[in-house]
């Protein structure tokens, strides 16, 4: 008898521990609902049917009918693949970049606070006002950029206005404007690790490269699977930038998804269709989730 | 194996702060090296920088005569077990003994054959395949062991390898070290602030303090022989009592005097001291040298002293007595006598003195004064 | 659980805007564009409010959130706004959602005079099918813009004259126009600067050509007609103004940036909205001063206009708070007294009485133009999908300057597209 209630007592607390601990949650549940949950699922209901902000109102129902319309758009694929280009081209060089300006900060002594400074800047700065400053530096005739080229004998660049260029315009101001998010979370990551393992690594006969390709590189795993989920999650979902340089243009080169669907939405009027491409795009962005969450657990 | 020479080693950070000055130490091929010393003495910078972690700001370094100021860590072939173990924390413990093999481009069958050995030799072999993370702390010092071990190289450096442990586990590993050095004959220098890891391992100490290097020798040599008042009171447990006092010439024979404490000292010894006869001196007593009985204070017979007991450490095999020269006014001093006999405190004894183990300093340099060295045993 | 959702209910409760309870028959709330004509009727704002004691209250946005903002409010039972100003390209979705109400019995019983207005513009921000529902505000019809020094120079005469055997005068048709941008083209400078950027500025810009070349979006059952000579006439145009004489660039500029070139005396022309004229005569923003003039895009015959029209009209949504105190502004602010003033503070007129006033000719001599270039300028089809054609018209003819596509294959998707969107809306049958 007396063993089982000894037994016992560490469970009954367990138990009690977690329905206070469900009910310490509740609040942010119930909000984390509201705010979250309730508007994805409000997305995924109209989706299912004809809504238009001219006749608004859940009154023909469409079954999939909108996601077969998005699909078979050869524009909403277009930009689809447009989008994935992006998202490859700014995650793999900001993360390429960040990585290297953090290992050097890293190893930085002096002055480190006041380059971390600067390189924030641009992550503080709106988007908006982002587009807007780099438009009037890019400006083919007006814009600082081609006259310093020009100083140095190179021709104007058609930055915006060449169906070749542009795209690669808006990555690099991208890289411009968030390659500081990469560095910040990397160089906190590189902070953290123990200096010990590296110690025993140059002992053990390791060089600098065979340091970082054996120690920095799986030690920051999480770190970095982390940093790259995020940054893609947000690159995918780059509006601002096309918005005010380039609406999507030159022709549909940089016609982005975010830009796309908010057309359909509020030139197009559209929602139900609008809401069955946020669907689409809702699909990709948790596969990716789970594709990078499924990675970073097989690692750890 | 390799012998490492240490000529004028010197460590400055930032030009101001002196780690290490001046270090001059050769370690024989094959010699077990401990470094003792309190924190921050710069034993374990004088590790570091016979490792390459720490560049040497002057001097020269010789690993088999060849000077190895700037050749790369990675390069000089040296192993190093860290205090915190420092396992690389992502991989299995497989992976941690192979890395080091495996940067030197061995052939597989080698670095499995090596790591058989060695897990076999250290009781690893079961968790060959686990993480540092699930490790007890005993099981990660075996681990970071035989990482070094599997290594084959040239010399073993151990900072602090044991500090981590508990006392039982390190009493263990320290004879495993010491059995291990036995069997593969290899240079190894061990650094450490523990007197009983020193005297135990080392086939030689060298004992340091603020930087500098203040005595080498074997283990026992220090212990009978300490060269200054920093070695004599560092050097054991309880240490030795140093009591200031003065020479004092009397009938053809020199005496150490303090209060309650009169010692006429061994004629072998009077030309060393003439110099410092009539002078204040800083005498040494180790408590191991008080008796109960005449018979076991040496050859020439003990020195009866009465001393007024304050406190009673009954250790088991032994008993400190803390006790008063003089009444209870005088000065305490430490000693230790067999257990057996039952002490009270306020109560007076009277023990004997064995007269030549008595050490006497200079009050000014606190260098002991030269005399005929005692030999262990 | 029950404090939980006692509590939910609460914060829900206070979340609830609270727009029914403060006494909104006081104060009119309007949504309006930053542009110049804005600040014009802003600044008379404080006659109104003591003439009526109506306070009015306007919120400034730009064109891009405009609509954003307005449709909530529309499709609310009780929105926020008293009145709304609408640009031309809403009135046909703002029509057929049945967001404004109609103005004729308010019109009829203050005996408020429509005939002064503008009839093109009566026709794009006034009536549909009948029904009043806007009152013109100001209009942004476009016009050509041109260096009328280059033209006066007498070394370009004798150029002009010897390659094209034709004297350089201001152009009378669009193609003396053409030769003109072909011209001045050399040594660095452009004959012309486009704005070609998605989706708005290079489809309101290239309507002018079509128009200029004689074609038309649509006949008369609203069957499309862009891919026909003169619309592929008018593409190919563009596409050689921007690639070949026009800046580096042009592709993808906003009207700011193409005027800013213009401004900066680094093109001979520019089809431009007619408010921006006054700008080039502003020192601080123009070095072209007095220099440039602005007359209607030559069509394909002399007297014959290309010009497109714009323009927006003040209207009472279904939605608003009080339409009374609204229509009493709107009143006021259309008087011809009022719109006189915003005249001579360098609005854009609706009214003809206004073009026609002396004080308003003896300030702006170019009024006369102006009211010209109105009276001409041709209408781009409004119906309930104008925002999502010029979408697609964007799109397809930033695709064929980008040399992506031909014009003719651009067109033939601006046709289709045009022609479902306006099957869509039971235009085409």
């Amino acid at each position: 008898m007396t063993t089982s209630v000894v037994n016992n007592a560490p469970n009954r607390i367990h138990v009690h521990d977690r329905r206070f601990g469900w009910l310490l949650t509740m609040p942010g549940l119930a909000l984390l609902l509201l705010v979250i949950a309730f508007p994805v699922l409000w997305a995924l209901f109209t989706s299912l049917f004809e809504y238009t902000l001219i006749n608004p109102g859940f009154h023909t129902y469409v079954g999939a009918g909108n996601y077969a319309k998005a699909l078979g758009d050869p524009e909403f694929l277009h930009s689809i693949r447009v989008t994935a280009m992006f998202v490859v081209a700014v995650v793999v060089l900001e993360f390429a970049l960040g990585f290297l300006i953090a290992l050097m900060l890293n190893d930085t002594e002096r002055g480190k606070d006041l380059y971390y400074a600067i390189l924030l800047c641009p992550l503080l700065m709106n988007p908006v006002v982002v587009g807007l400053i780099w438009r009037m530096f890019l400006h083919p005739s007006l814009g600082i950029v081609n006259y310093l080229l020009g100083r140095i004998g190179i021709p104007p660049v058609n930055w915006l206005g060449d169906v070749d260029v542009a795209f690669w315009t808006i990555v690099m101001v991208d890289i411009w404007h968030q390659v500081s998010f990469m560095i910040v979370l990397l160089l906190a990551g590189l902070a953290a690790l123990p200096r010990e393992p590296y110690e025993a690594a140059r002992v053990d006969g390791a060089s600098s490269l065979q340091c970082f390709w054996h120690i920095t590189l799986p030690l920051m795993r999480p770190v970095i699977v982390v940093t790259l989920l995020i940054r893609m999650i947000f690159a995918v979902k780059t509006y601002d930038l096309v918005y005010i340089m380039t609406r999507g243009g030159p022709g549909v080169a940089t016609d982005f998804i975010s830009y796309f669907i908010y057309r359909s939405a509020f030139v197009g009027l559209d929602l139900g269709e609008a809401s069955a491409m946020s669907g689409i795009l809702l699909v990709i962005v948790l596969a990716m989730t789970a594709y990078l969450h499924r990675s970073m657990r097989a690692i750890s | 194996m390799a012998a490492i020479e240490l000529r004028a080693v010197t460590k400055t950070y930032a030009n101001v702060v002196s780690a290490v000055r001046n270090v001059d130490l050769t370690i024989g091929d094959g010699e077990f090296m401990v470094f003792l010393g309190p924190s921050g003495c710069g034993k374990s910078t004088t590790l570091r920088m016979i490792a390459g972690l720490e560049d040497i700001t002057s001097g020269d370094l010789l690993i088999d005569g060849v000077r190895m100021n700037d050749v790369d860590p990675s390069k000089r072939d040296l192993a190093i077990v860290f205090q915190n173990y420092a396992l690389y924390p992502h991989m299995s413990v497989r992976e941690n003994l192979a890395f080091g093999l495996k940067l030197r481009h061995l052939e597989r069958a080698e670095i499995a054959r090596r790591i058989d050995g060695i897990s076999a030799m250290l009781g690893i072999g079961p968790m060959l395949d686990r993480r540092p993370a699930q490790l007890s702390g005993g099981q990660r010092q075996r681990v970071a062991l035989g990482r070094a071990l599997v290594r084959e190289p040239k010399a073993f450096l151990l900072d602090e390898p044991l500090s981590n442990l508990d006392a039982k586990l390190r009493a263990t590993m320290r004879t495993e070290l010491i059995k291990l050095h036995r069997r593969l004959g290899a240079t190894m220098i061990h650094v450490t602030h523990d007197q009983v890891e020193a005297m135990t391992m080392g086939e030689r100490i060298c004992i340091m303090r603020d930087g500098e290097v203040v005595q080498v020798g074997r283990p026992l040599d220090v212990y009978r022989n300490p060269a200054d008042t920093f070695v004599a009171g560092f050097l054991a447990t309880p240490p030795m009592n140093l009591l200031p006092g003065r020479l004092e010439a009397e009938g053809g024979q020199l005496h150490a005097v303090t209060d309650g404490f009169r010692c006429a000292l061994p004629r072998a010894y009077a030309e060393a001291y003439a110099s410092h006869a009539g002078r204040e001196v800083i005498i040494g007593l180790r408590p191991e040298d008080f008796h109960e009985t005449p018979d076991r204070a040496g050859a020439l017979g003990g020195l009866p002293v009465t001393l007024t007991v304050t406190t009673v450490e009954a250790l088991g095999p032994e008993t400190v007595l803390m006790a008063s020269l003089m009444g209870e006014a005088g000065p305490e001093i430490a000693t230790r006598v067999d257990f057996g006999r039952e002490y009270e405190v306020g109560s007076r004894v009277t023990l004997h003195y064995d007269t030549a183990q008595i050490h006497v300093f200079d009050v000014e340099t606190t260098k002991a004064l030269a005399r005929p060295l005692v030999s262990a045993g | 659980m029950k404090k939980f959702l006692y509590a939910l209910s609460l914060s829900t409760l206070l979340a609830t805007p609270l727009a029914g309870s403060a006494n909104a028959a006081e104060t009119v709330s309007i949504l309006m564009e930053g542009v110049p004509d804005t600040e014009y009727v802003k600044a008379l704002i404080p006659e109104f409010e003591k003439q009526t004691g109506i306070k009015v209250n306007i919120e400034v946005v730009n064109y891009a959130e405009m609509h954003t903002k307005l449709v909530p409010q529309l499709v609310a039972k009780k929105g926020s706004y008293s009145a709304i100003v609408v640009d031309f390209y809403w009135v046909g979705e703002f029509v057929k959602a049945g967001w404004m109400q109609p103005l004729d019995k308010r019109i009829a019983d203050d005996k408020f005079d429509t005939t002064p207005y503008v009839p093109a513009l009566m026709d794009l921000v006034g009536k549909v099918d009948g029904v009043t529902y806007m009152l013109p505000f100001y209009n942004y019809a476009m016009g050509l813009t041109y260096r009328t020094d280059l033209l006066a120079d007498e070394k370009n005469k004798a150029d002009f004259k010897a390659k094209y055997g034709s004297e350089l005068t201001k152009p009378a048709t669009w193609g003396d126009y053409l030769k003109q941008v072909e011209f001045f083209t050399k040594d660095g400078f452009n004959g012309v600067v486009n704005q070609g950027l998605r989706p708005d500025p290079i489809a309101m810009e290239w309507s002018n050509y079509l128009f200029a070349n004689g074609g038309q979006f649509q006949d008369a059952n609203w069957k499309a007609t862009t891919n026909t000579e003169a619309g592929r006439a008018a593409l190919s145009q563009y596409i050689q103004n921007i690639n070949k004489y026009g800046p580096v660039g042009a592709a993808s500029f906003g009207f700011d940036e193409a005027f800013n070139v213009m401004a900066q005396g680094k093109a001979y022309s520019y089809i431009t909205y007619n408010f921006f004229r006054t700008s080039f005569d502003d020192k601080s923003k123009s070095s072209v001063v007095g220099k440039v003039e602005i007359m209607p895009v030559p069509g394909t015959a002399p007297g014959k206009s290309g010009s497109l029209n714009g323009a927006w009209g003040w209207a009472i949504p279904k939605s608003s708070p009080n339409p009374d105190a609204a229509w009493t502004f709107l009143k006021w602010v259309e008087s011809f007294e009022i719109a006189k003033k915003r005249a001579l503070a360098g609005g854009s007129p609706t009214r003809n009485d206004v073009f026609a006033d002396a004080d308003v000719l003896a300030k702006f001599p170019y009024a006369a133009a102006l009211k010209d270039l109105l009276n001409q300028s041709h209408n781009f089809p409004t119906f309930t999908y104008t925002p999502q054609f010029v979408e697609v018209l964007g799109r397809e003819l930033s695709l064929a300057v980008a040399n992506q596509k031909t014009p003719e294959a651009a067109l033939a998707t601006v046709d289709k597209e045009f022609d479902e969107l306006a099957r869509k809306d039971g235009k085409l049958k």
